[in-house]
């Protein structure tokens, strides 16, 4: 028997728990089909959730999954300039005609779908940004030029959680689209995902007990989001999620993690987002969205 | 003696790649172990860090170069940052800040030392006279700043405790920035 896992048409942050909800038990016994045929927009968030599914599925030695691709051609030619189609082939059977990702000029695709697999990809991935980095924030977004390294802080804090503490392998991926409804502005979201152990498990043998019965992924989320904590003992740890929310509170900037079945988000006066979401649909590893708006004028 | 370590030499030592950027807790570590091993060859008392050519400094990396090596070396080295744009100070700032420790760095093109990190007010204050003024004493700060000199005393003490002066019997001097 195949399930069909539905991707959401308009798929990001927002419909990833409809997405997560296809898989029912996790992980599903059955073989997976990944409908994406009706797919007409993908956020970075969207697209390495699909791949953290299939890697997660891989890893749970389960039977490789198929991945029906976009009908529409413009959505088709999208995912595979960011790299997407790529990644996927190594998890998915793919079927539909996938096209050849163009080379291009400079583009909203400030970095492809990337994995982070060590400290070597961090580096790589940091490396990469720069550039782009600067001419989006500082240039489109009006950010001050400081900005570009704070950003690339951000980007370098976020993959390193992966390889310090998922236990597997993840990805990344930087894009700078507009909001139309939700915000009316441009925006750039860095979005990282790993398929690891998630929040709960790695916090759990450090700082369990101190929650008691509370204790489940919205706890572990809340203790290291908000409390700064890590599961290392070293005095120095856990400082990179804290720098972040300090520096998109001065931008009113967007964090959110998701790990396991709980979402917690930083969220600035512009979202109508909560700021915990628990009882949610069982997902794997961790999932981390990071969005920065542009200044409005009053704020440059 | 001032001993210099060249920051972006050692990083491509650590990663064998021509990176510009100090990156990851592993790459830190790299980085420290052998700057560690370079003092230990080292008759200076005083390291000065040269930062020049480095892009980005990550809060993983300045927490484990500068934080730690700060912790380990309290009670043998000087360390002196140099070479680090404005820009660049925040991570350094920020993590000194969460260790209650403190630094000096020299902006590029500069001998005017400024303090990443945390320390007292009045430290900071009696930083600022002793790099204007040279070596001073308790009662040399007291009268430049207008303090009673126990006062001038305690801010002096917390500095020579952060390492940022060098005492020496009643005068604490300004760690060399050349």
């Amino acid at each position: 028997m195949t399930r069909v896992i539905e991707v959401p048409a308009h798929f990001d942050d927002r419909s990833f728990d409809a997405f997560a909800e296809g898989f029912g038990n996790w992980p599903p016994e059955e073989k997976l089909l990944f409908d994406a045929r009706g797919a007409q927009w993908a956020s970075p968030y969207g697209l390495i959730g699909i791949l953290t599914a299939g890697q997660a599925l891989a890893e749970a030695k389960r039977e490789k999954p198929l991945l029906t691709v976009p009908i529409s051609d413009e959505v088709k030619r999208y995912w595979a300039r960011t790299g997407f189609f790529l990644q996927a082939a190594e998890l998915f059977e793919l079927h539909g005609k996938v096209p050849r990702a163009a080379a291009t000029g400079p583009s909203d695709v400030l970095l492809d779908v990337t994995p982070v697999r060590a400290t070597e990809d961090v580096h790589s991935v940091v490396d990469k940004i720069s550039e782009g980095a600067s001419r989006i924030l500082h240039g489109e977004l009006g950010l001050e030029m400081k900005a570009t390294l704070r950003f690339s802080m951000a980007l370098s804090e976020a993959c390193q959680n992966i390889v310090e503490h998922a236990g597997t392998s993840g990805w990344v991926a930087v894009q700078a689209y507009t909001f139309r409804r939700r915000l009316g502005r441009r925006v750039v979201v860095i979005a990282v995902s790993d398929a690891g152990v998630g929040f709960r498990r790695s916090l759990e043998s450090t700082h369990a007990k101190r929650f008691g019965e509370r204790w489940g992924d919205g706890a572990a989320l809340e203790a290291a989001l908000i409390q700064g904590v890590s599961r290392f003992r070293d005095p120095g740890r856990g400082q990179g999620l804290a720098f972040i929310k300090r520096f998109l509170d001065q931008w009113e900037g967007k964090i959110s993690i998701r790990s396991g079945t709980a979402r917690l988000s930083i969220v600035p006066p512009w979202d109508e987002d909560v700021p915990l979401s628990d009882r949610l649909p069982h997902f794997p590893g961790s999932q981390v969205q990071i969005i920065i708006p542009a200044q409005q004028p009053e704020r440059r | 003696m001032i001993q210099t370590i060249r920051i972006g030499h050692l990083l491509r030592e650590a990663v064998a790649a021509p990176y510009r950027n100090l990156v990851t807790r592993p790459t830190g570590a790299a980085v420290r172990i052998r700057i560690e091993e370079t003092l230990a060859r080292s008759d200076c008392l005083t390291a000065m860090l040269d930062f020049s050519g480095i892009e980005l400094v990550d809060l993983s990396c300045a927490d484990e170069v500068v934080a730690k090596l700060l912790l380990a070396g309290r009670s043998a080295y000087f360390f002196v940052l140099q070479g680090l744009r404005e820009d660049q100070h925040e991570a350094i700032d920020h993590v000194l800040t969460h260790h209650r420790l403190a630094v000096a760095a020299v902006p590029p093109g500069s001998r005017e030392p400024r303090l990443l990190g945390w320390v007292p007010s009045d430290a900071r204050e009696a930083f600022a006279c002793v790099c204007d003024h040279g070596p001073l004493g308790a009662a040399d700060l007291s009268r430049a700043l207008g303090w009673l000199e126990t006062r001038s005393r305690d801010a002096l003490r917390e500095l020579a405790l952060h390492r940022l002066v060098r005492p020496d019997g009643e005068l604490y001097y300004p760690l060399p920035t050349a």
